[in-house]
């Protein structure tokens, strides 16, 4: 079995295997495939030995493969100011078991105090951590967290996409939730936050919350803030400073974690921001009017292809795809309504 | 092996007819190791690989109309992949649960789980060898091939974040993989 096997046959098998590894691999594949295998009595052989590397090294202990993320995973070239792209490879990195890249950050700031912590996801994760008081928090796909917990106060930054607290309460240590502008303060509460860019919309599902905006004293009964409790839904939207309130279920309100998302009278804009945490390929919006279009109903995160393909039938849209990206835009010229501007 | 043919064996008498078992049991010992080489291709586990290959000889032996089948040998690797597909399906699904099950445990509780002294200590020296050959390749090639094989990422997740095609990465991940075993297969070097 340890006989050596040549390079040639083995860069064949490991050829192969990575073709076999798409489950969307034609049947004609796995034919080729058989073929090849009768071809040589070897050829089984050496196919055996790169499965069995691939099985032993895909069933790594934690430990080992955070090794090998560490350092071959990381991003080859990457500048440090990350754009929303950018930080992907990094999130990759730092995805199967979610790592603490904030830890070291912590020394040079307020000494002991509080240590900032960072919490991220990558693309179609969800993510479940135990923050250090016993609350808990559900991570959306691509979403980062930052944790900042002190004597007088536990902080949490979300830097974009969406979670879900459960909030362990502590009266002499409020926990704080900063998103955008806003900042949502527990009284006793599970919660979902879900950031947008600047929008943020908080649907409570459990106890209460205090929200207030910008002006960072949570609690003070200046204009900008109100208090939301179970059922709730605040919307907050950056156009207009304004927030609204509406209804939410449970199971609305927490879809995603079981694979589903969510949306009631949302922009397309803000949908498809979202379902880009899901999806493999990018979603690009090419018209900036389809942005403002309103949509309501439910997007399985596995499903993402067969909704997109259905959207043209609701929206005057058309989808453009090919393997790196997805384009929406205006439906064909000829099916607009003509510019009055013209005769 | 012992338990496949037991299976089948159990189940011969399932079987629409004595020609078809006959044929079926042909199939097993013709194709029987690639059958399993392809499952754990697919699932990196050679115990599930096992399980459902059995799986697929049972569903094989039910089949209603063999006869109108024109190659039960396609037919048993297409049983095959679908049960493959399933499993992973079923897999991701417990994974899930998994992960919202943790809540009631801290994520640290991992690390006590590491392997003892000893046993840590065999397995650094098990993958330095790895490790070396690794770091002979090229960024982009021992990435792409950790991301894929070692972190578990698909191929189009792999693509976008590091901004290649799907068949960049896959030429990544081949060239990787044959050196890598290529590497683990050489004699030790004293």
């Amino acid at each position: 079995m340890d006989k050596r096997m040549d390079e040639k046959t083995l860069h064949a098998a490991a050829d192969w295997w990575t073709r076999l590894r798409d489950p969307s691999e034609a049947a004609r594949t796995v034919e080729h495939w058989l073929e090849w295998i009768g071809a040589d009595d070897r050829h089984l052989e050496a196919f055996e030995q790169v499965t069995e590397l691939g099985d032993r090294l895909g069933s790594l202990d934690d430990l080992t493969r955070q090794q090998f993320m560490r350092e071959f995973a990381r991003p080859v070239a990457v500048p440090p100011a990350a754009s929303p792209r950018r930080w992907l490879p990094l999130a990759a990195a730092a995805a199967a078991v979610l790592v603490l890249v904030g830890s070291y950050v912590g020394w040079s700031r307020s000494g002991a105090q509080a240590v900032p912590q960072v919490y991220s996801s990558a693309i179609a994760q969800n993510r479940s951590v135990t923050l250090p008081d016993g609350s808990t928090v559900a991570l959306g796909g691509a979403s980062t967290l930052t944790t900042r917990f002190s004597h007088g106060e536990r902080r949490v930054e979300l830097g974009g996409g969406e979670a879900f607290f459960q909030v362990k309460h502590d009266a002499q240590r409020p926990f704080i939730v900063n998103a955008g502008t806003l900042f949502i303060r527990d009284v006793g509460t599970a919660f979902d936050v879900r950031r947008t860019g600047q929008r943020v919309s908080i649907a409570v599902t459990q106890g209460r919350v205090q929200i207030a905006n910008n002006a960072g004293v949570v609690g003070s009964t200046d204009t900008g803030s109100l208090e939301a409790g179970a059922g709730e839904l605040v919307s907050y939207d950056p156009a207009t400073s304004a927030m609204s309130i509406g209804k939410i279920t449970p199971e609305q309100a927490t879809a995603w974690r079981s694979d589903r998302l969510e949306f009631i009278d949302e922009p397309l804009g803000v949908v498809i921001a979202n379902v880009n945490r899901y999806s493999a390929r990018p979603i690009h919006i090419a018209d900036a009017d389809l942005k403002a279009l309103t949509f309501t109903g439910n997007i399985k995160t596995g499903a993402i292809d067969s909704w997109l393909s259905a959207l043209p039938q609701v929206f005057p849209l058309r989808v453009s795809e090919d393997t790196s990206q997805v384009t929406l835009s205006d439906a064909e010229p000829g099916q607009k309504p003509p510019s009055p501007a013209k005769q | 092996m012992d338990t496949l043919d037991k299976a089948v064996d159990a189940d011969i008498n399932a079987a629409k007819s004595p020609a078809h078992a006959a044929q079926v049991a042909e199939l097993f010992r013709e194709h029987n190791r690639a059958l399993i080489a392809f499952l754990q291709c697919r699932l990196n586990s050679l115990s599930d690989a096992q399980e459902l290959a059995q799986e697929a000889y049972v569903r094989m032996l039910t089949l209603e109309h063999p006869e109108r089948l024109d190659s039960l040998r396609a037919y048993l690797f297409r049983i095959a992949a679908n049960l493959a597909v399933d499993r992973l399906r079923m897999r991701k699904v417990r994974n899930d649960k998994m992960r919202n099950d943790m809540v009631t445990e801290p994520p640290q509780e991992d690390l006590h789980l590491a392997p003892v002294p000893e046993r840590l200590a065999s397995t650094v020296e098990q993958w330095r060898h790895l490790r070396n050959a690794l770091r002979e390749l090229p960024a982009k090639t021992s990435q792409a091939f950790v991301m894929h094989v070692i972190e578990g990422r698909d191929f189009s997740v792999i693509a976008q974040a590091m901004k290649l095609s799907e068949r960049m990465v896959r030429y990544h991940v081949t060239n990787a993989l044959a050196h890598c075993r290529a590497r683990v297969n050489e004699p030790e070097m004293p």
